[in-house]
Order: structure tokens, then sequence, then C-alpha cells
């Protein structure tokens, strides 16, 4: 039997003042795969992704990491699974870039310890393979935009975790970054054995790297395979409401979606 | 790098054995070497004003981190408003002693953070907007009380006056001398158990979401923090009474000086908060003929100093 990273079954959540969501999602991501989550602004990718960090509890339905239900797990042993890369990210105080990536050992520290050689050896390395390394003294809000995102990058592989949750990472990122990035992520995957669920609105970076894509519209599941068969000119007409042209990539043969 | 932190602790320590000599040792017409007033009157006015300055300016920090905001300060949860209640309804009702008004100040503040934890924490949500407005909302009733109490009491108003303002001077006996070693040495514990979450704190300043996210049990986390940051402050403020100022500002000082680091910033905030207030005090009781409340003299000179701050971050 292979190993599910995620399984979710029944899903069902609602904001106190809005419209219920999901109504009964259920979805399964295996260990390693390169999971997407698509759909237009409203369509409560970023809730799932919450749901799936254990950050929102969900009314109705189960979601189960590695078979653990998420919710009977503490905030510390999440964190030593989990990878979340939030949407907005503000530094009221200017931490230096090093103190933000440490602070992923978080889930590694004990109460009245110090820092250990072994966690600043691992936050060396995140640094390294994000490029962050070359301004780890500098003040966080000295940075742009985009190397705020490495740096957050950096932080969330110091905490080791064995699932990466994505939330538009790749939004700020210059062309070079996206693919250093990208391809960074793929090693990563292969050598540990990770599971990255990627939200994004760039359809034609998730075509490319995901597995599996996971559509949805206002809430509500559209569809849930193959690139091939998800980035189809007429759901893709019906959930965003434009009509596009889509070609097979003249490399690899995935879809690739002009407007 | 290295070297200019050996010069700044090497500064800090030298003006610390200043301040100390000279709140040991000045008095209104130059130096003064009694033992009897060194002993009874300065050095419970030193101490006094190390532990109240001190653990302002450090819960001034914890706070501006739990709450996301740099503009928090310890009397953000009600607690002077609170205190001042408490004493004027003490006035207001008996003929209270000097001796028994800790007591008062200390019950009073008490209530108004019981009843903003219960504004915030209403049905077991935790909403960090809504603990600073029922800061706000609760320190405008409490206040609104005391002057009730201020208008209605037949006493000189400049004894609340110096409660509401800060004031170190202290007169023991035995009653009091005991409640104070009681509940500084709870102070001092909780202090030490504060430290001891530095790192989490340091993950909560950037958003309660990643700092969940990253391990920190949020809700559990929020709660002692308040409880612990609320027992100290309205001990302060029960004897000290409630000095403005320091807590908002010598942590920002301290992020100035030494980094963001909240295992920097909280031993730094209250060894500068401490110094601030004992310097503060120094002031206050020797430039004008009568003694001025400590926040005359902390406000004058951290307002100015807040701005500079401000101007050369922007």
């Amino acid at each position: 039997m292979a190993i599910f990273t995620y399984e979710i079954k029944n899903l069902y959540f609602q904001y106190p003042t809005s419209a219920p969501l999901f109504k009964g999602l259920s979805i399964k991501i295996k260990e390693k795969e390169w999971f997407g989550i698509i759909g237009p602004n409203g369509s409560g990718k970023t809730t799932l992704l919450k749901i799936m960090a254990g950050l929102l509890m969900p009314q109705k339905g189960t979601v189960l990491l590695f078979n653990n239900n998420i919710f009977s797990l503490t905030p510390k042993e999440r964190a030593k699974i989990i990878g979340y890369f939030p949407q907005e990210n503000f530094f009221i105080f200017d931490f230096t870039v090093k103190e933000i990536v440490l602070m992923g050992r978080n889930p590694y520290r004990k109460r009245f310890s110090f820092i250990t050689k072994k966690d600043m050896e691992i936050v060396e390395r995140a640094m390294e393979l994000t490029g962050t390394i070359e301004f780890k003294d500098k003040k966080i809000n000295e940075l742009s935009t985009g190397e705020k995102q490495r740096v957050i990058l950096a932080r969330i592989l110091a905490q080791e975790p064995q699932v990466l949750l994505l939330d538009e990472f790749t939004t700020h990122l210059d062309i070079a970054y996206q693919i250093e990035l990208i391809n960074l992520l793929k090693r990563l995957r292969e050598a540990k054995n990770l599971t990255i669920v990627f939200l994004t609105h760039d359809l034609n970076l998730a075509s490319l790297t995901c597995d599996r894509i996971l559509l949805l519209a206002k809430g509500e599941f559209v569809g849930c395979d193959t690139p091939e068969r998800i980035l189809r000119e007429d759901l893709i007409e019906k959930v965003y409401k434009v009509k596009p042209i889509i070609k097979p990539h003249p490399l690899t043969n995935r879809p690739l979606i002009i407007f | 790098m290295k070297c200019r932190k050996i010069i700044k602790i090497f500064f800090l320590s030298l003006f610390f054995l200043l301040i100390v000599f000279l709140s040991l040792f000045l008095g209104s017409n130059g130096f003064f070497f009694d033992k009897t007033i060194i002993l009874n009157i300065r050095l419970p006015r030193m101490i006094l004003g190390f532990l109240a300055g001190g653990s302002l300016a450090f819960c001034g920090a914890v706070l501006q981190g739990l709450l996301e905001n740099p503009l928090c300060d310890p009397y953000i949860l009600g607690i002077a408003s609170g205190a001042a209640f408490g004493v004027s309804f003490g006035y207001f009702i008996s003929k209270l002693t000097y001796f028994i008004t800790p007591i008062f100040a200390f019950l009073g503040a008490l209530w108004a953070v019981l009843l903003v934890y219960n504004l915030a924490f209403y049905k077991g949500k935790t909403n960090k907007l809504t603990l600073i407005l029922a800061g706000v909302i609760v320190s405008f009733l409490f206040s609104s009380l005391t002057m009730l109490f201020m208008v209605f009491s037949k006493r000189p108003l400049n004894e609340i006056i110096y409660l509401l303002m800060g004031n170190l001077a202290i007169v023991f006996n035995k009653l009091n001398l005991t409640i104070f070693i009681i509940v500084n040495s709870l102070t001092i514990i909780f202090l030490i158990i504060i430290s001891s979450y530095a790192f989490e704190l340091n993950c909560f300043a950037l958003g309660s979401e990643v700092a969940e996210s990253l391990g920190v049990n949020t809700k559990k986390f929020m709660r002692i923090l308040f409880f612990l940051i609320s027992f100290i402050i309205t001990a302060q403020v029960a004897f000290a009474g409630a000095i403005s100022f320091v807590g908002l500002v010598i942590p920002h000082l301290t992020r100035f000086l030494f980094g963001s680091n909240y295992e920097k910033v909280l031993p730094f905030s209250f060894i500068l908060g401490a110094l601030a207030v004992m310097g503060a005090d120094i002031i206050a009781r020797s430039i004008a003929p009568v003694e001025l409340p400590i926040s005359i003299v902390t406000t004058f000179f951290g307002a100015p100093f807040f701005l500079y701050l401000l101007k050369k971050n922007l």
C-alpha cells in the first residue's frame, strides 16, 4: 500500500460570515508528490492550505497527516513535519536574516537550552541552498521582497520538514530565482522524499512542475488530476471565464496555456 | 562587531555604577553620606526604581512582540487606570492609610485586567486587536470612575497624583515590607520564566500564524505570558505608581542598540529600564523644591528621544 502524506475526507469549512467552503472535499496526496492547487481568487485555496497546515480547524471532516489526525498533534510535532510558507509576511521588528532562519529551529529547541552546533549547521546549509548566506547579517527590512521570500524559504528548510506547503511563493521572484528555487525543490524532493503542496496563480508553472493539480472554484471541487486532464480549454474557461489557447510544451509536452 | 558590543557593555556598566552612586549619595543639598538616610530612604528608593523600571521596560518589550504592535506599552491592559481607580475608591470609602494603599492599587488593577481578559478572550477566541481595544476601553472607564471619586473624596489631590504619575518615595513598615518582598520575589521568578520564552517571542513577532507553524502553541503561550505580565506590572504599579513612557521607549532603544532578537532585548530592556527610572528619580527629587512625580521626568526626556529614534529609523 502506498503511503499517503495527506488523507483529507469530507472536508467542510465555513468562515463566520460567508458561504461554506469545500462541501465534503476528499483528496489523498501521496508521499513525494508535487501537488498543485489552482483556482480563481476567493476559491478557498489559501484556506485549504491553512487547514492542511493545522492552522485552521474545519467544522467537519478529518485531515490525516501520515495517518495521524493533524489536530491531535502538538504544534511542535506538526512543525517538525510541515513547513508552511505564508502568502503574506510582515516584519514589524528588524530581525537579521540569520535570526529569522534560526527561528526555523524552534520546534527542536528545549526550554533553558542554547542553540546547538547542529542547529547552526542546518541554518547555514539552508541559507546556502537558498542563496541568502551572502546577506545573513543584514536586516530583513533592508531586503527586497524576492530576497525576503528566499529568507522565509530558508527558515522553512531549517525546520527539516517532510512536507512543504507553499502559498504563492514564486510571486515576487525574478525568473532566474523561480527556476533556481524550483530546481532546488525538485532536488530536495528526490533527496528527502519531500511532499510539496504548491499553491499558485501561474498556470504554466503548475503545468510544468505538478504531478497532479486540484482545481477549485468558489470553494468547490472542480477536478483533481494530472496537468493534461485539468488544464483543458473547457475547464479553464468554465472556471476563470477567459478563453485560453492550449498547446503542448515543445520540450516537455505538458500543456502550455496562452491567453 | 564583537568589539563594538564590548564597548557598549562597558559604557552601560559605567553608567550603571554612576547612577547607583548618585541615587545613593546625592541629596537636594549636594552629596550626603549619612548612614541612616542612605539605608532607610535612598536604598529602598533605589531598589524600587530598579525593579519597577526594569520590569516595565521588560514587559513593554514582551507586549510589543506579543501583540505585534510596536506602540504597545505595559498599560495597554488597563492596569494603570485600574490601580488608580482602586486607590481613589479607597480614599473615598475610608481613611486609607499609607501602608495599605498598594493593596487597593493591586486589587483595582486586578479587576481591570480581569475585565480586559474576559472581553478579549471571549468564547475561547484570542484576538490581538480586540485585546488592545478592550484595554483602551476599560482604561477610559476606570479613569472616569477615578476622577469621580477624586472629586468626591475630601483628600488632597496630590496623593493620588503621585500614584497616577509615579513616585518612588517609600516608607516601609512591617506589613508593606512583607508584601513588597513577597510580590517582588514572585516578580523576579516570573521574569526568569518569561525570559525562557525569548525564542518563542521571536517567532511570535512574525505573527501568530507563523509562530504556530513554527511550533509555538500560540493560545497557551499568550495566556501564560499575559498572566505573568499582568502580575508583574500590577505589582510594580502598586508600589511605584504608573511611571509612564519607560515601557514604550526603552524596548525601542534596546532594539536600536542591541538588535531585535528577544534573547537580547529582554535582559537589556530590563537593565536600561532600571537605569532610566533610577536616573529619572534622581532628577525628580533634586531639581525642584518639591519632589516631582517621576512621569514628568521620564516623559520630558522620553518623548523627544522617541522622536529621535523614529526619525533615525525612517
